[in-house]
């Protein structure tokens, strides 16, 4: 038996599992495709220019940029579903990816502030981030995105009202 | 003891500070100056009609002055509940300081702060701020009394702030940062010998060779200009002396990379003192730059200990103290402590971590694939690159000969390294062993973490394994491919442990 050390059952811990997660809006979704085609387009338009004054053929960048573009479309269609946070009562949690799975949880006794933004395309799309930090170094903040502005506001003032809380 | 300090008005540095801001200046101002002196090399050179040793004159001129200046722009004083420090000639900065962000205050000597009796004072704080806080030039008693004074009003601070730290500690703690710590370990000339012959020697020769290849490169031009008749020639017939070439660089090599890890090991840990207290370690070192550190211990967020086989025929370990700091997982922040005995390490850890034995450990192995990895990383992906090489080269059939038996070495290395590879967890500590040829030894308070991560990736999942990340104020550890229920089971467990635990991390 795993944990056998404890006096405690790890079975009645609390679990963080799959269904706990909440998704994120579905707007989010174009807002990737969105960022995606801009940069695409952007290195299409790039490209393009060596064609119109040099002498490149049109396919030779256009078949890469297209199918490059394509796969990126169906990675974030396929791992949209794997987005999600998780607000419990002593921590916050986020996880994605579709090749590498990735799970961060922070508890809130370890939140060093929390802060909530929004991009240029994001006000587009009513969208914003809450991003948590933590005394552990920049690879180890955790990122929420795709959250309705209010919603990003709402979280952000309960994450720090509860993180301080604990103090 | 502020009357004598008198903080309450601006203080000045000790006069002879001009002199070491001086040299300081002179030494940044001859590192831009030997570019253009090396350049210039062998041919007549003037600017205005002015030599070399004119233009030395005029910048010495004008570093001196610079040099006053700076000296008497640079005050500090303590201003309510904060100590700031002014400088700057051309830009004026204010740096303030709050007494409770306070971490520790480090006293340290260069080589020229010890021709003129000085002592440096530096300053590291909590947050973001990453802001050097650095009195280079100040009389040694003046320096101890101001350091007494910063770290007592810190604790004076934090004690009105925080309820838990003083119930923690009944003792008053102004007197026992001041306490006596014993002495766990001297290093005399003989034991700094051993400590240099075992340190990691082919580390130490690859950074120089990384220093030398720098400023090789830099002049290459002007060095090679004169051999290059003979290179011409070599790189034809390279190939086919490379095999006598190859001992004689690897002699050469081994027997420059151990002379500079000795001389490195002396001007680093030459009349090194360590002492272990009750608040905290402390740490005196060096030949010509002394530094002593003071590390409290709820600074140090983990231990970790190593020994390369040389150290471990010896019975040496070396144990690296990781510390908080805001961006700094740097050296710096890394404190090292060398030829330390099984026994003192053990006084270390069971002195600091109570609780170490304390309740059953539960394992956790790592998966075959590891093992698989590592063998197709580092062994039949360069070999075969190689072989490949050699194939094009249309080398003679034995030059093949080594690939096999490397190939076999790897995998008996990988092997081993898998094996040797685990974790364990009790109620209050993580420990993680890593590595063969240097084992590894980590030890992590629970409470210590900042958060967890847990990865998948797609090879993983088919075997159903994944990656544990625990990141912690000094850095991040990952221990891989462990079964996913477990680690998911030790995942939520560890959050458990840290979100009902009340000690914090700091």
């Amino acid at each position: 038996m795993l944990l056998e050390n404890l006096k405690i059952d790890p079975n009645q811990l609390p679990q963080l599992e799959a269904r706990s997660f909440e998704g994120l809006e579905e707007d989010y979704l174009y807002y990737r495709i969105t960022g995606r085609s801009l940069f695409f387009l952007f290195a299409a338009g790039f490209a393009s220019l060596f064609s119109l004054f040099g002498k490149v053929y049109f396919w030779y960048w256009l078949g890469p940029i297209l199918s490059l573009f394509l796969i990126s479309i169906v990675y974030e269609l396929l791992s949209f579903k794997w987005r999600g946070f998780c607000l419990r009562e002593l921590d916050v949690s986020y996880r994605s990816g579709l090749i590498v799975h990735r799970m961060v949880t922070i508890p809130l006794t370890r939140v060093q502030h929390c802060e909530y933004s929004q991009g240029l395309i994001g006000r587009l799309f009513d969208l914003a981030q809450v991003k948590v930090y933590t005394a552990g170094g920049s690879n180890s903040d955790l990122v929420i995105k795709g959250l309705r502005k209010n919603t990003a506001i709402k979280l952000r003032d309960q994450i720090t009202k509860m993180a301080g809380s604990h103090d | 003891m502020t009357d004598s300090l008198n903080l309450h008005k601006p203080q000045r540095q000790a006069p002879l500070g001009v002199a070491v801001m001086f040299v300081q200046n002179l030494r940044r101002a001859i590192n831009i100056f030997v570019a253009v002196v090396v350049v210039n090399f062998g041919r007549d050179f003037s600017i205005l009609g002015l030599g070399y040793l004119e233009i030395a004159y005029i910048i010495s001129t004008f570093f001196l002055i610079f040099s006053y200046l700076q000296y008497r722009r640079f005050t500090f004083y303590v201003k309510g509940d904060n100590f700031i420090i002014e400088k700057g000639v051309l830009k004026q900065d204010k740096i303030s300081v709050p007494f409770g962000r306070i971490q520790t205050v480090n006293t340290r000597q260069n080589l020229v702060q010890q021709l003129f009796n000085l002592v440096g004072l530096k300053i590291d704080t909590a947050g973001s701020v990453q802001q050097e806080i650095n009195i280079p030039a100040l009389s040694k008693s003046y320096a101890q009394a101001l350091q007494e004074f910063l770290m007592e009003q810190r604790y004076e601070l934090q004690n009105e702030e925080d309820v838990k730290l003083q119930e923690d500690s009944e003792v008053d703690i102004t007197d026992s940062i001041r306490e006596e710590s014993s002495l766990l370990l001297s290093i005399d000339i003989p034991m700094l010998l051993k400590v240099g012959l075992t340190q990691n020697h082919l580390r130490s020769g690859l950074v120089l060779f990384a220093i030398v290849n720098g400023y090789f490169w830099q002049y290459e031009d002007l060095l090679l200009q004169p051999l290059e008749p003979y290179l011409a020639e070599t790189a034809e017939s390279f190939l086919t002396s490379w095999l006598i070439l190859l001992p004689i660089t690897v002699v050469a090599f081994l027997v420059v990379s151990v002379l500079s890890s000795l001389v490195t090991t002396i001007l680093r840990y030459f009349g090194f003192k360590f002492y272990l207290g009750e608040k905290g370690l402390s740490i005196e070192s060096g030949l010509f730059a002394r530094n002593a550190f003071h590390v409290p211990f709820r600074k140090i967020q983990y231990f970790k200990w190593e020994a390369n086989p040389l150290q471990a025929l010896l019975g040496y370990r070396t144990l690296r103290v990781k510390q908080a700091g805001a961006e700094a997982i740097n050296d710096k922040k890394l404190i090292a402590i060398p030829g330390l005995a099984p026994k003192q390490l053990l006084k270390i850890l069971n002195q600091r971590y109570k609780a170490r034995k304390v309740g059953r450990y539960s394992y956790f192995k790592p998966h075959i694939l590891l093992r698989n990895q590592r063998f197709f990383v580092f062994g039949l992906l360069p070999i075969s690159v190689l072989g490949a090489l050699f194939y094009f080269q249309n080398l003679v059939w034995w030059t093949y000969l080594p690939l096999p038996l490397i190939l076999i070495l790897c995998f008996f290395w990988s092997t081993s390294y898998w094996q040797h590879y685990h974790m364990r967890v009790n109620a209050n500590f993580i420990e993680l062993k890593k590595g063969y040829f240097i084992p590894k030894r980590i030890l992590l308070p629970v409470e210590k973490i900042q958060n967890i991560a847990l990865n998948q990736s797609f090879l993983q999942k088919q075997r159903g394994i994944g990656t544990l990340v625990l990141y912690t104020a000094a850095g991040s550890e990952r221990v891989s491919h462990l079964p996913y229920e477990e680690s998911l089971a030790l995942y939520n467990y560890l959050l458990y442990k840290v979100e009902s635990s009340p000690r914090n991390w700091m």
